[in-house]
């Protein structure tokens, strides 16, 4: 059976198992816990107490209400990874056998969160560096010890970028002479010009 | 399985039964503190003056104790052949029973410290991919390059630290990736895997 939430694959065994586990939780408070997992998916952290206390109606074992925040959580990332509308999203959960409340209330909180939440998963999407910031300063040399006169300009660049792994800065800091400076210049404008063209 | 106590270790653990059972339960706490962070010379020096013996024979003690907990544990031993091997020691009835006490609810726990200690290889964290497209550089335009980038992190050995490893592949050298891998996978689902596997079970 493909799913497209799956991404056309079959759906894991373990999702099949614990949508049986969410389907003894009410409807109206697997709506509030999905809220919960959306707000940690987005980032905002996860009140645990305050998930606790919604599954405790169900007596959920802490096993349990794990693997529900677990399920959830793939559900919810999945679909909108492969984007998948939420009247797909609600006949695919119910041919899983999640019951008819249950799924929409499901795919309605994913309709309200659906494109922070693929912004958020394209921020963290794999970036082998950034460019943080690019400071500039332009001298004029009028001698050295080489040569008396020299009265040339010169242009200092500093690019201070992310790393690869998470958290370390680098910074590059350079001078380049004019002319190599229009060299540079002229060839990043051309790059510009194709990016925009493809906007 | 009945342990076999060296005569240095019987020496060692004969203050003991010098001392009174609370006093034996709190070594054994002392002793896992021991197991799971060292130790300080401060515990062993309070302990001396409080019970009025010289502080090796309490960091004997203390150690003989962890190295028979420690041992038990490692080999799981039964009641049984716990209280046989301590029997041995001749120390009375309740002191049995204290150390028969300390063993079953720290059995667990000291099993668990004991597994940290085994070397591990770096471990498998978690992949991350992106599809790229090359379009241009600055010396060709128009061209078309589908690249996968990975990044690979790993586990390396307890303390959690990552190591990261960044890779580039092109689509044709991903699938042969994958049907390697997936040859792997078919590999223990062979007649001779099964074998083996259902005699170790």
């Amino acid at each position: 059976m493909r799913f497209r939430f799956c991404g056309d694959l079959d759906c894991p065994d373990w999702v099949l198992a614990e949508i049986t586990t969410l389907a003894k939780m009410s409807s109206v408070k697997m709506k509030l816990l999905c809220g919960q997992v959306l707000k940690d998916l987005l980032g905002e952290g996860i009140d645990y107490d305050k998930i606790v206390k919604l599954t405790a109606d169900a007596k959920f074992e802490s096993g349990d209400i794990k693997a529900s925040v677990a399920v959830l959580s793939f559900i919810l990332s999945s679909a909108a990874k492969h984007d998948v509308d939420s009247e797909s999203l609600s006949s695919e959960l119910q041919q899983l056998g999640l019951p008819k409340e249950h799924a929409s209330g499901l795919c309605k909180s994913y309709e309200d969160k659906h494109s922070a939440l693929q912004d958020k998963l394209r921020e963290t999407s794999l970036r082998l560096g950034r460019l943080d910031s690019v400071s500039w300063r332009v001298d004029y040399t009028l001698s050295s010890s080489e040569l008396s006169e020299v009265n040339e300009p010169l242009i200092h660049l500093k690019l201070q970028k992310q790393g690869a792994e998470s958290g370390c800065s680098e910074t590059a800091a350079f001078s380049i002479s004019a002319d190599k400076f229009r060299v540079l210049l002229s060839e990043l404008k051309q790059a510009q010009a194709l990016m925009n063209t493809l906007q | 399985m009945l342990l076999v106590l060296t005569e240095e270790h019987r020496e060692h653990l004969s203050m003991l039964p010098q001392v009174e059972p609370s006093v034996v339960g709190e070594f054994g706490r002392i002793a896992l503190e021991f197991l799971r962070r060292g130790t300080s010379p401060k515990i062993y020096e309070g302990a001396a003056r409080k019970l009025g013996v010289s502080v090796e024979a309490v960091q004997q003690g203390v150690e003989g104790l962890m190295f028979l907990l420690m041992e038990s544990s490692k080999h799981t031993i039964s009641e049984v052949d716990f209280m046989d091997s301590v029997l041995i020691l001749g120390f009375g009835e309740e002191l049995n029973q204290v150390l028969l006490q300390l063993y079953q609810d720290n059995k667990v726990q000291i099993r668990r410290i004991l597994s940290q200690l085994i070397p591990s290889q770096p471990a498998f964290h978690q992949l991350e991919w992106r599809l790229d497209v090359q379009l241009a550089s600055r010396s060709l335009r128009q061209r078309l390059v589908p690249t996968v980038t990975m990044r690979l992190m790993l586990s390396e050995s307890e303390e959690g630290q990552r190591s990261t490893r960044v890779l580039q592949t092109d689509p044709s050298t991903l699938l042969h990736l994958i049907s390697t891998l997936e040859a792997a996978l078919a590999a223990v689902k062979t007649s001779h895997s099964r074998r083996i596997l259902r005699n170790i079970k």
